[in-house]
Formats: structure tokens, sequence, C-alpha cells
């Protein structure tokens, strides 16, 4: 294989390493900045649990960014790939509530345009949408899950040592859980752009375990969130905690099964064949931000115990950062594009 | 792993228990405290008030082991790591009412004032108050282990007696410094009076940082 393949695919592997520096803290975040959890341990966890999401269960989310755009050289999904990282770059600096996924999108509508290709206005509309729905439902099962845990502790009468045993536990597997769903939801866009002009071929590994290209792909994709997680991931939750709110363990679980279940419900394909066999609405398979997702439980939360005012500052960031991440997205896409295409004469589009 | 979490959940009963006992410890020693002056005001240092203050020092030295065993467990278990130095700060806070306990008695058993019989009803009326006090705040401190909806209710009670108390206390020290009593026994005596209500003070303040607890917890 050509070495020029795994220089193109930097930007990707640089992204999926951001990826997993600032993510792995909506996940473990709150469990090891109240040394609940050790950090080895939630990094080995998120490790294995993010490459597993990733490649069995990443396909789904990258095809309907397929949809939206399939870039189909390697150069053009390097700038691509490239030009979402400068975004999220410039996105963190402004202090604004960035999501990877709204910036791949920008970039992929970039390469569209520059190609002149058709941009999917139903895809798109579709993607835009679950942005939005995105923190509404992890709200929703946040406040679900709130008020059933506080009905359950009432009930019970747990000893706060009992408790703390258990939310250690739970912690655990929703931390594996979140990892999961994370790979499975964000692979597509560390990855996704460089699935339709890889050239890797299917691996065939010991214990009879098969990996066909694309998995392979995202086997080295969920490697780099993997790396970013273990390498950065604890600076990020050092400095910023779980970077929303200080909570108590018990509610970092609820926020992290809420987050971990919105991210799976928009990337599992098994729940879609299950929805559609039973001729059900499905939920669009679209990778969307985990940052997000942990504001709108966190929201709930606060909500639901009486809280009256709701961060609408947030708020209007978050709003801004669906218009803002994508449009900038796309367009530093189309001048990088444009710059790789002309100064280095290379082929963006075919 | 299956090992790792059964000898965690062993380990948790373990400290439970402990806890349980120490506030048991604590209402133990209010009432022992109860009789004792009960006993004194009656007998002075009789056989009987002898035998309690020993009773009341075992339970002090006995509350002391528990305290060291709970703080030795929360730190090397790595347990309720957000929660460990509110823990401690409560648990040392339950010791120090134990304590007091202690020292009055014993004061009463070195110094053997002289009480009037005329202030007994009102002094034992001020030792019932001082042990419910500390009662309620036992029940409360094992509430916010337990069940922490109740905590308020339990706190609520504390601050209601320690105002009675401070009512009594002001009562019985104007009746002592308007008796014909030599200064010398006044200041005694009133020195006494104040350290029982302290024992209702140190409570209330207890339940003051209790509540607090109880909201960060909440969070």
């Amino acid at each position: 294989m050509d070495i020029s393949f795994f220089i193109f695919l930097s930007s990707g592997l640089f992204l999926g390493w951001s990826l997993g520096a600032s993510d792995a803290s909506n996940i473990f975040g709150t469990a090891v900045g109240t040394k609940m959890v050790k950090f080895r341990t939630a990094a080995i966890i998120s490790s294995i649990f993010i490459i597993l999401g990733a490649v069995y269960a990443g396909a789904g989310t990258s095809q309907t960014l397929g949809q939206l755009g399939s870039i189909n050289t390697l150069p053009g999904a390097f700038m691509s790939a490239l030009a979402a990282a400068l975004t999220i770059y410039w996105m963190v600096e402004l202090s604004m509530p960035i999501s990877t996924s709204q910036a791949i999108v920008g970039a992929i509508i970039g390469w569209n345009f520059f190609a002149a290709k058709p941009t999917d206005i139903t895809i798109l509309s579709k993607i835009v949408s679950t942005w939005v729905f995105c923190p509404i439902l992890s709200g929703i099962i946040a406040v679900i899950l709130y008020k059933g845990i506080n009905l359950y502790l009432h009930k019970t009468q747990l000893h706060i040592l009992r408790q703390d045993c258990y939310t250690r536990i739970g912690l655990i597997l929703a931390g594996a859980f979140g990892a999961y769903a994370l790979g499975a939801n964000n692979i597509a866009n560390v990855m996704g752009v460089f699935v339709t002009s890889s050239p890797l071929k299917s691996l065939d590994l010991p214990l009879g375990i098969s990996l066909n290209a694309t998995q392979v792909l995202f086997f080295i994709g969920g490697i780099a969130i993997s790396t970013g997680v273990a390498t950065y991931s604890q600076k990020v939750i050092n400095t910023v905690g779980n970077g929303v709110m200080k909570m108590s363990p018990l509610m970092a679980w609820v926020v992290v099964v809420s987050q971990a279940l919105v991210l799976f419900l928009f990337s599992s394909q098994n729940l879609q064949h299950f929805l559609l066999s039973h001729h059900l609405p499905t939920i669009p398979l679209v990778p969307v931000s985990s940052s997000q997702a942990v504001i709108g439980a966190v929201m709930g939360i606060g909500l639901a115990k009486g809280g009256r005012d709701l961060n609408w500052c947030l708020i209007g960031k978050i709003t801004i950062s669906w218009v803002a991440t994508p449009v900038i997205a796309a367009i530093v896409c189309y001048i990088s594009l444009f710059f790789i295409q002309n100064v280095f004469a290379l082929e963006v589009f075919k | 792993m299956f090992h790792i979490t059964l000898s965690i959940f062993s380990q948790t009963k373990a400290l439970e228990n402990k806890i349980d006992l120490f506030h048991d410890k604590l209402l133990d020693a209010a009432m022992t405290f109860k009789k004792a002056i009960r006993i004194y005001l009656d007998e002075q240092r009789s056989d009987a008030f002898r035998k309690l203050s020993k009773q009341i020092k075992q339970i002090e030295h006995d509350a002391d082991n528990l305290r060291r065993d709970i703080e030795n467990n929360l730190y090397t278990q790595n347990l309720i790591p957000d929660l460990r130095a509110d823990v401690l700060h409560l648990v040392e806070n339950l010791d120090r009412v134990i304590n007091k306990f202690d020292e009055v008695i014993y004061k009463f058993y070195a110094e053997q004032p002289a009480v009037p019989s005329e202030y007994n009803s009102r002094i034992n009326e001020l030792c019932d108050l001082t042990a419910e006090c500390a009662e309620n705040m036992a029940k409360a401190s094992r509430a916010f282990f337990r069940d922490r909806s109740s905590v308020r209710d339990y706190s609520q009670k504390v601050y209601f007696i320690e105002h009675e108390s401070d009512l009594s206390t002001r009562k019985l020290s104007e009746a002592i410094f308007d008796s014909d009593l030599p200064l010398a026994n006044k200041l005694q005596l009133s020195g006494f009076i104040n350290d029982i209500a302290d024992i209702a003070d140190t409570a209330e303040d207890f339940i003051d940082e209790l509540l607090i607890f109880t909201i960060k917890r909440d969070v």
C-alpha cells in the first residue's frame, strides 16, 4: 500500500485524536474527577469500547455521511478532515460548544460545492434536525432516569456507602457503554470521508475474526480516538472536569447514560432494522455531538430539580454553533481544496 | 472481577455497621448522661453514679476507637471519595458531643458541686433537653446516610430543642445568681449549667454543617 495513504489519512487521525482527547471527558470526566474511577481504568475501558463501537457499529452513521457527499479522492478527504479540524480549533478558541459532527458535515458540503456535486437536501435536513433533537432527547431521557433513581433511592433507603458502591460500578458500565456509543456514532466524523477513497483491504485475524475494508479503516480511526483518550483526555478532565458543571457521581451516571443512549439510538443499525421490521418510524443514523447531548442532559436535570432559569447563554451558543460550525467548515474546506488543487496539483475530486 | 466486587460489598457492609454502631454510642451516651445527672442530684457521688460515670467513659473510649476505624477504612478502602472529607468531619463532630457528655459527668465526679435541691427539677429539665437535642442530632446524622429527605425534620427538632435549652439555661442562671448562695458556689453552678447547655449548642452547629452537606450531596 502506498505510504501517501497514511499521509492523507493523518488529518482524519488528528481529528480522531482530538475527538478522543475532548469527548472522553463526557464519558468518564466526573467519575475520574471525583476519584470514583482511576484514570487508568477509565482510559483502558474507553479505548477498548471505542474501538469495538467503531468497528462493529460505525457503519450506519458513515453511510448517512456518504449519502450527503461521497468524497472520492484521498487528497479531497484529507483536506475535508483538516478543514473540520481547523474549524474545531477556532471554535474552541471562541469557547463555543463544538461538535465534530457539525464540522465534518460542513466540510463535506464544502467539498460538494467545490466538486460541483449536488447536496441531498433531504439528507442534510435529516442530519440538521438530529442536531436539534439530540440535546432535547438527551434531556428527556435524563429527566426520566433522574426521577426513576430518586424514586428508587427513596423506596430502598440505601446506605450512602452502598449507594456509592453501586454508583462506582454503574459509572464503569455506563462509561463502557458511552465509549461504545461514542465509537459507533462518531467514527463517521473521523473516518467517514475516507471510506470511498480508502485503498485498504479486508483483514482476517486469528480466532476467526475478519474485518472488511471499512472496518479496518474504522479500526485505525478507533485507535486514533483511543490514543487521544490515553494521551490527552486526563488533562482535559483535570482542567474542565465534565465541561458543564460540578455534579455528584450519581448525577454523572444519569448524564453519561442519557448521552450514551442518545448516541446509541442515532447509530444502531440493529435498532433501525427492528423498527423497520415492525413498520415503526425509524431513527436516522447520524453522527451527533456528545458534548451537546451532555449539555441537554444536565439542563434536563436542572429543570426537573425545579430550576426556573435555563442557561440561555449556553443554548444561544449551541444554536449559533449549529449554524456557524458547518458554515465555517464549508468555507474553510472550499478554500483549502482550491489551494491544494492549484498549488500542489492534487486531484481533490473525480 | 467478581471477587473484587464481592470484596468491595463486604467492606462496605462492615463500614456501614461501624457507622451505625457509632451513632448507637451517641444515643447511649445521651441516655447515660441523663441518668447519671439525675442520680448525682439525688445521691451525689454514690456507687450508682460512679458506675454510670465509668460507663460513659467506656462509651467515649469505644466511640473513639470506632471513629479511628471509620476514618481508616474510608481512606484505605478509597470509599466515597467525593464525600469522604464531609463524612470524616461529621464523625469527628459527633465524637465531640460524646466527649462533652463524658467531660461534664467527670466534672461532676471530680468537683462534686453542691446543688441546692430547689434547682434539681430545672437542671434535670435542662439535661433532658440536651440529651434530646443530641438524640435528634444522631437521628439526623443517621438519616444523612440512609434517607436524606428526613434530615430536615430532625434538624428542625434540634433547632427547636436547642432554643428551649437556651431559655432554660438563662432562667436557671438568673435563679442561681438571684439566690443567697456564696459567689463561689454561684460561679461553679453557672459553669456546670453552661457546660451542659454547650452540648446542645454543639449539636446545633453540627446540624448547620449537616444541612449543607445534605444539599451538597443532592447536587
